[in-house]
C-alpha cells in the first residue's frame, strides 16, 4: 500500500519534471549578457559590474558584462536591439545619449523607442556647474552677467559633440540669451583638466568628476542640477533656485532589453533590479559614483525616454548640432 | 624630511606580506598578458576589477598597478622575439630588438630590456617622490597650444628615427595621419571616411594595425624564406649581455628614463611618445648611427627605459590632480571610486598610506619583475626553437584573439588581416611601418589640439609663438627640419646607409 503510494508520488513527480511548468517558461535558461556600449571603467561599466553578480544570484544563471564600445554607444545598443527577443541580452547605458541619438544621427540603425524595451532607470547623477578660478565670477548671476558682457569669449568645455553636457549649455545659452563658445574635448576627464588649467572656463560635469576640484579650490562650483541640493556641497543652489533652465540635466543610467522579449522576463528583471537597488551597499556605491538611485520601473522609464527624445531633439534641430 | 617619512610609510606598506603577495600576483599577470600579443592591460584590469572589491583598497591598487607595469615588461618580449608589438609602447622595441634576435642576440636584447626597465623604474619611483607636485603643475601648463607644438615635434622625430629613405618615412607619416582622420571628428561631430561603417566611427584602432603591419606582415615575409629562422634558433646560446653591451646601454637608459619621466606626466601623450622620442634622441646622439635599425642595443635600452619610466610617471597626474593621463589611468580612477575613494588633489593628504604604498610598491614590483624576467630569458629564447610551422599559426591565432578582445569586434580581426597584406607589401618595398603608426596615433590629437587652439584664440595663428613653452618646442622642431635638410646630413645618411 505504502509502496504503491510511493510509486504514485514518484510518477507524479516525474510527470511534473517532464512537463515544462508555466514558471519555467518564464525563467532564464542560459547565461545573460549585459552589454555596456562603452570602454571599461566608466560609470555604466562600474554599475554593470556591481549589478551583474547580484542579478546572477537572483536568477540562477551566469550574468556576463560585455563591453562593446564605439559610435557614441550606438554600436553596443544596436547589437542589443538586434539580439534574440528572449530577454537574455541586456543593455546598460547612459540613456541621455540614447535619447539624443535619433536626432543626432540621420542613419541610426535602430530606433531606441521601438527596438529596445526599458527595464528600469538605475541612477541619476546631477551636474555641477563649475568655472575656472581665474574667471571673475562667484555666482550664477555673475556668470550670466559676465558671459553676456563678453559675448563669444567664455569657453564651455564639453566631453564630446552631441553629449548631454554639450546640449545643456546650448539650452541655457538659448534661454538666457548667452553667446558662449562650446569647446569639445575627448571625454569628461580631458574637459575637466582644461577648465582646471584655465584653457576653457566653464564646465557642466558629474559630481564624481568635478566635486573634488570644487572642494579643493581648483574649480569654483556655482550650482547643481537635479531636484535638490547635494549633501556634499550644501552651499551650492540648484539650477532652479539659481534661475537656470535645464535643471533636469545630468547623467541618467538605465537598463534595457531587446524589444519583444517575454513580458514575464522583463517583469522579473524589473523586480530583481528594484531589489538590488534597494540594497544599501549598492546605494552607497552609487552615491560614490556621484548619483542617486532611481528605481521606478519600465513605465516611468518609457515616459522619460519619449519626453527626452522630443525635447532634446528640438534643441538639436534648432541649433543644427550634427553627430554625422 | 617629509620625503623620507613618506617613503618609509610607503615601504612599510608595500612590504606587508599581503601587499607583497598582491604585487607579485599583479606583476605575474602583467607579464603574462604582456607576452600574449594584443591582450593588453586595459581589458585585464577591467576584468579583474570586480575581484578586487573584497580587498583592501591599497592591496587592490598595488595589484592593478603591477599589472600595468608588468605588461610593459612582457610586451617587449614578443616585440623582440616575434616582432609583434602588443602595445603602442613596444613598437619601437621591434625595430632593433627583433633585429638583434635575428642575429642570434635575443638573450642580450631581452636582458637589456629587463635591466633598462628596472633601472628606469627605480629612477621613476624617486622622481615620483621628489617631483610629483612640480611635475603636475607642468602638466597643467600644457594647453591645446603646447600640445600641438609637442606633437609637431614628435612627428618630426618619427621621420628622423626611420632608417632608409626620408621620402618613404615622410610618406608613411602622412599615410598614418590620413588613416588617423578616419572616424568621427571630435571638433565637429562629422563622420569622415567611414563609408557608413559604424565600427569606423571611433577611428581605426591602433592594435590591429600594429599587429597586422608588424607581426603578421613579418610572418608572411618569413614564410618565403624559412631557412633564416633556423639561423636564429641556432645562435641563441649567449644569453647574458656582455660588459660592452651594458656600457653602451647605460647612457641610453639614463636619457630614455629622463625623457620617459617628463613625457609620461603629460596627459594625452599616451604610450607612444616616450619610446619614440627616446629612440630618436638616441639615434641622433649615438656614435654608431648606422647600427640603428640593424640591431643596436641602445635602440632597445632607450625606448624600454622610456616606456617604463613613462608608465610610472603617468600615475603622477592621477595621484596629485585626480586627472587620468591615459585610458588605463581612467580605469584606475574607476577602481578607486569603487573602493569609495574619491580621486583628486586631496588624495595625497587623505590617503597617504595608499599613495605612498603604491609608489613604493612600484619599486618593489620592478625588483620582482627583474628577478622573474632574467631567469625567464632563457625560456623565452628557447621558444624560438619551436618549429616555425607550429609557431606561425599560434601567433596568428593569439593575434586574432587579442584584436577581437579589444572591443569584442570581429571587424578588428578583418582590419588586422587587411593590414597584414599591406605590411607584407611595405616589407617588399622597404618602407618602415613605425612612422605610419606614430602618425595614426598622434594625428587625431594633432588635429584636435590645433582646432581647439584655433577655436579658443579666435583663429589667431600667432598664439603658437606667443606661448613660451610652445615657442621653444616649435623652434626645436624648426631646427630638426634644418638638420634634416642640410646637405651634410644628407650625405652622411647616404654614407651610413651604404655601409
Amino acid at each position: 500500500m505504502l509502496r504503491s503510494l510511493c510509486l504514485l508520488v514518484m510518477a507524479a513527480l516525474v510527470g511534473a519534471a517532464l512537463q515544462p511548468s508555466a514558471a519555467e517558461a518564464q525563467s532564464f535558461t542560459r547565461a545573460v549578457r549585459i552589454v555596456v556600449p562603452y570602454a571599461p571603467g566608466g560609470s555604466s561599466d562600474i554599475l554593470a559590474r556591481l549589478i551583474a553578480p547580484k542579478l546572477q544570484e537572483a536568477i540562477g544563471q551566469a550574468v556576463v558584462v560585455e563591453n562593446k564600445p564605439g559610435g557614441s554607444g550606438n554600436i553596443g545598443a544596436d547589437a542589443v536591439a538586434k539580439a534574440a527577443k528572449d530577454g537574455h541580452t541586456l543593455l546598460l547605458l547612459d540613456v541621455g545619449t540614447l535619447a539624443l541619438a535619433p536626432s543626432l544621427f540621420a542613419d541610426l540603425t535602430f530606433d531606441p523607442q521601438k527596438d529596445l524595451a526599458p527595464v528600469g532607470m538605475i541612477m541619476f547623477a546631477p551636474y555641477v556647474l563649475a568655472v575656472a578660478p581665474q574667471l571673475p565670477v562667484k555666482s550664477v548671476a555673475e556668470l550670466v552677467a559676465y558671459a553676456k558682457a563678453n559675448p563669444g569669449k567664455v569657453a564651455v568645455a564639453n566631453s564630446g559633440i552631441g553629449g548631454m553636457n554639450h546640449v545643456t549649455p546650448i539650452r541655457i545659452g538659448k534661454a538666457l540669451g548667452i553667446e558662449w563658445k562650446n569647446v569639445p574635448y575627448r571625454g569628461g576627464a580631458a574637459a575637466t583638466r582644461a577648465v582646471v588649467s584655465g584653457e576653457s572656463q566653464v564646465i557642466f560635469n558629474g559630481v564624481s568628476g568635478s566635486l573634488q576640484f570644487v572642494k579643493n579650490g581648483q574649480l569654483v562650483g556655482l550650482a547643481v542640477s537635479g531636484p535638490a541640493r547635494l549633501a556634499s556641497v550644501p552651499d551650492l543652489p540648484t539650477f532652479d533656485e539659481a534661475k537656470l533652465p535645464a535643471g533636469d540635466s545630468g547623467t541618467w543610467q538605465g537598463l534595457m532589453v531587446t524589444a519583444g522579449s517575454p513580458p514575464e522576463l522583463i517583469a522579473k528583471l524589473d523586480a530583481e533590479l528594484r531589489k538590488i537597488l534597494a540594497n544599501p551597499d549598492i546605494a552607497q556605491k552609487i552615491a560614490d559614483l556621484g548619483g542617486t538611485v532611481k528605481a521606478d520601473g519600465p513605465a516611468a522609464f518609457k515616459a522619460w525616454l519619449a519626453e527626452n527624445v522630443k525635447t532634446l531633439g528640438e534643441v538639436v534641430r534648432e541649433n543644427g548640432i550634427k553627430g554625422e | 624630511m617629509d620625503l623620507f617619512s613618506n617613503l618609509a610609510l610607503g615601504l612599510a606598506t608595500a612590504v606587508e606580506p599581503i601587499n607583497l603577495l598582491y604585487c607579485l600576483i599583479g606583476v605575474v599577470i602583467g607579464t603574462a598578458i604582456g607576452v600574449l600579443p594584443g591582450i593588453g592591460p586595459i581589458p585585464t584590469v577591467a576584468l579583474l576589477l570586480p575581484f578586487t572589491f573584497g580587498l583592501d583598497a591599497t592591496s587592490a591598487f598595488i595589484m592593478l598597478a603591477g599589472i600595468f607595469y608588468g605588461a610593459q615588461y612582457g610586451g617587449s618580449t614578443t616585440a623582440i622575439l616575434v616582432n609583434v608589438p602588443g602595445e603602442t609602447s613596444s613598437v619601437v622595441t621591434c625595430l632593433d630588438g627583433h633585429k638583434m634576435a635575428q642575429q642570434g642576440r635575443a638573450g642580450p636584447a631581452l636582458a637589456i630590456a629587463a635591466i633598462s626597465s628596472f633601472y628606469a623604474g627605480t629612477i621613476a619611483t624617486v622622481v615620483i617622490c621628489l617631483l610629483s607636485l612640480p611635475l603636475s603643475a607642468l602638466a597643467l601648463k600644457f594647453t591645446a597650444v603646447e600640445y600641438f607644438s609637442l606633437l609637431v615635434l614628435g612627428l618630426l622625430a618619427a621621420v628622423v628615427l626611420a632608417h632608409g629613405s626620408v621620402m618613404k618615412a615622410l610618406a608613411m607619416v602622412l599615410l598614418g595621419l590620413l588613416l588617423g582622420l578616419i572616424g568621427i571628428d571630435v571638433s565637429s561631430g562629422a563622420a569622415r571616411m567611414t563609408f557608413g561603417v559604424a565600427e569606423l566611427g571611433d577611428g581605426i584602432d591602433f592594435v590591429p594595425v600594429a599587429m597586422g603591419l608588424f607581426g603578421l606582415g613579418e610572418i608572411m615575409a618569413n614564410l618565403e624564406r624559412p631557412p633564416v629562422r633556423q639561423v636564429v634558433s641556432q645562435k641563441v646560446r649567449d644569453l647574458i649581455p656582455s660588459w660592452a653591451d651594458l656600457k653602451a646601454s647605460f647612457p641610453a637608459m639614463t636619457r630614455g628614463t629622463l625623457i620617459g619621466c617628463i613625457l609620461g606626466v603629460l596627459p594625452g601623450g599616451g604610450a607612444a611618445l616616450p619610446p619614440f622620442t627616446a629612440y630618436a634622441v638616441e639615434k641622433k646622439l649615438s656614435k654608431n648611427k648606422a647600427m640603428f635599425g640593424h640591431g643596436a642595443i641602445e635602440g632597445v635600452a632607450a625606448p624600454e627605459a622610456a616606456n617604463n619610466a613613462g608608465a610610472q610617471t603617468s600615475f603622477i597626474p592621477l595621484l596629485t590632480l585626480g586627472i587620468p593621463a591615459n585610458a588605463l589611468m581612467a580605469l584606475m580612477i574607476g577602481a578607486l571610486m569603487m573602493h569609495g575613494i574619491q580621486p583628486g588633489p586631496q588624495i595625497m593628504t587623505e590617503q597617504p598610506q595608499l599613495v605612498w604604498g603604491v609608489i613604493a610598491s612600484m619599486w618593489v614590483g620592478n625588483l620582482m619583475l627583474l628577478v622573474i624576467n632574467l631567469p625567464l630569458v632563457g625560456i623565452w629564447v628557447s621558444m624560438l626553437k619551436i618549429p616555425y610551422r607550429l609557431m606561425f599559426p599560434a601567433i596568428a591565432l593569439l593575434c586574432c584573439i587579442g584584436t577581437y578582445g579589444i572591443a569584442n569586434s570581429v571587424f578588428n580581426i578583418w582590419l588586422m588581416l587587411g593590414c597584414a597584406l599591406v605590411g607584407y607589401f611595405f616589407i617588399k618595398v622597404g618602407a618602415e611601418p613605425a612612422p605610419l603608426l606614430l602618425g595614426l596615433v598622434l594625428g587625431p590629437q594633432l588635429e584636435e589640439n590645433f582646432r581647439r587652439a584655433m577655436l579658443l584664440s579666435d583663429g589667431d595663428l600667432l598664439v603658437f609663438l606667443q606661448r613660451p613653452i610652445s615657442a621653444v618646442l616649435l623652434v626645436v622642431a624648426a631646427m630638426l627640419i634644418l638638420v634634416l635638410l642640410s646637405p651634410t646630413v644628407f650625405r652622411k645618411r647616404k654614407e651610413a646607409l651604404a655601409e
